[in-house]
């Protein structure tokens, strides 16, 4: 039980940082997913927005997570705690849609974009001599995946006939199933399946379709470059401390250990790693122009494309992933089919999973 | 290489993609042998149609400044320029120095301004300049 509040809370408080610091680490041409020109980057309606918006997430981040642990109090229901996080990320939308609502309307009224040259920039170089994946930082987390297997093969003899596959939030293993390999092996098949998600994500990084600003396209364009290599890197140093993870979960169960911080074997490393991961790839978020002439251009409005200022459809662009506007990373083109079938594949994966595991 | 196009320009978008090609190989910012992107690599990075990159490639081609490959996209190759093209290059100069001139530029400002701009193009290429 204390597990699970401490989880929540842990989450929540992440939750809430990252709303509060995000409009500081997001591009200053789009503040609340709204293409301003770099002349308004600093105009008085974003300002007043980015105060505004603060203030909201704090006071309902704080409503919300007490009105959450106010239900915890009377029902005593641990299964609602994780609703503390869905509720904190219910209202940081809402807080950024405001923001997102009132700067299009000051722009819209003011005509931000009147008499500016809008324009296009595209490095040639990405294509014809792209940065290459970092297959080195791919290695931990293969032979994390294949020391799993080795180490399972070697116990298997010695594993207990009864595998706990589910462990409750104290610890307690709920869910149990006689020894066979899709059981003890259930979390390798998890490290193969995630090591090839996030590995193929890293890998479509280099080949997403980088923003450069028209303005400053020398800056923008090497900027990006360094921006997608740390994006891979991270992302594939954080699967092999999933991997890692799932090694020491492994482990538990082939030894037949139970221990009430089983859970947090799992989730501590995970949470630590998207928390290095995120501070890492956003302390670059923001690019610096590097005293570079400015060419006179001004990014293109492309606001329309963006819907709720965060969902980016375009059923014309055959890019499936594009860089975030607002935020940290990358995602998805919603107009492309191909994301359609990515969920498909990633809904089977999970899928797969839960049958694995509890038939096994 | 940058390319960088004005979406409000009066200049079609194919002929600033030409336009900027030649002039990066006139900085010695392309060279002989420097790869391009493929049509429709280069008409998704930009968000346009890729028959307007065909077209801006095409015209390089006929002029010889690229060779396209299906499969790689297109290389810059080396040329000499042949009596037509110094025909018809002369007939666009004396265009655009007659616009000068009917406009009033003085004479030694014009001549002054082609020196910068061809020394211009030499400032990234090592070249023996007089």
């Amino acid at each position: 039980m204390t597990v699970a509040i401490t989880l929540s809370s842990v989450l929540s408080a992440l939750v809430l940082a990252l709303a509060l610091v995000l409009p500081s680490i997001a591009s200053p041409t789009v503040p609340f997913g709204v293409r301003v020109p770099a002349q308004r980057a600093d105009d008085p309606t974003v300002v007043r927005q980015t105060r505004a918006y603060r203030r909201r997430v704090l006071i309902g981040g704080i409503i919300a997570a007490g009105i959450c642990v106010a239900i915890y109090g009377v029902t005593g229901e641990t299964l609602l705690l994780p609703l503390t996080v869905l509720a904190l990320v219910s209202v940081w939308y809402g807080c950024f849609f405001l923001a997102n609502h009132e700067i299009r309307a000051a722009k819209a009224a003011g005509s931000w974009y009147e008499g500016l040259r809008q324009g296009i920039a595209v490095d040639t170089e990405l294509r014809t001599d792209p940065p290459r994946f970092p297959w080195l930082w791919l290695a931990p987390a293969l032979i994390v995946t294949a020391a799993t297997a080795v180490i399972g093969v070697i116990l298997y003899p010695s594993m207990p006939a009864i595998l706990a596959v589910h462990y409750d939030a104290k610890g307690v293993p709920n869910r149990e199933a006689a020894k066979s390999v899709g059981a003890a092996f259930s979390l390798v098949f998890v490290q193969i399946g995630v090591t090839a998600l996030l590995a193929g994500i890293a890998a479509a990084i280099f080949r997403t379709r980088p923003d450069i600003d028209p303005a400053h396209p020398l800056g923008s364009a090497r900027w990006h470059r360094q921006y997608m290599l740390l994006g891979a890197r991270a992302l594939l140093g954080l699967v092999a401390v999933i991997d890692l993870a799932m090694l020491g979960s492994s482990l538990l169960m082939w030894t037949g250990t139970v221990t009430p911080w089983a859970p947090l074997v799992v989730v501590l490393p995970i949470l630590a790693a998207v928390l290095v991961a995120v501070v890492v790839v956003s302390r670059n978020n923001r690019e610096r122009d590097g005293g570079e002439e400015d060419t006179g251009l001004t990014h293109r409005d492309d606001d329309k494309l963006w819907r709720g200022g965060m969902f980016y459809v375009n059923r014309e662009d055959r890019a499936l992933m594009v860089a975030r506007r607002f935020g940290v990373g990358w995602t998805l083109n919603f107009g492309n089919p191909k994301t359609a079938m990515l969920f498909a594949g990633v809904v089977a994966l999970f899928a797969l999973v839960i049958i694995l595991r509890l038939g096994g | 290489m940058i390319l960088n196009v004005d979406l409000a320009s009066e200049v079609p978008l194919y002929q600033q993609l030409r336009d900027q090609i030649v002039g990066a190989i006139a900085d010695g910012v392309l060279t002989e042998g420097s790869s391009l992107p493929a049509t429709r690599a280069l008409a998704a990075d930009f968000g346009i149609n890729f028959h307007t990159v065909n077209k801006a490639y095409d015209l390089l081609r006929q002029q010889g400044l690229i060779r396209l490959n299906r499969k790689t996209g297109a290389v810059v190759t080396r040329t000499v320029p042949d009596a037509p093209f110094r025909a018809e290059w002369t007939a666009r100069a004396r265009t655009l120095l007659a616009e000068a001139v009917a406009k009033g530029l003085p004479a030694d400002e014009v001549l002054a301004t082609c020196r910068s701009l061809l020394d211009s193009f030499g400032a990234t290429q090592p070249e023996d300049t007089p």
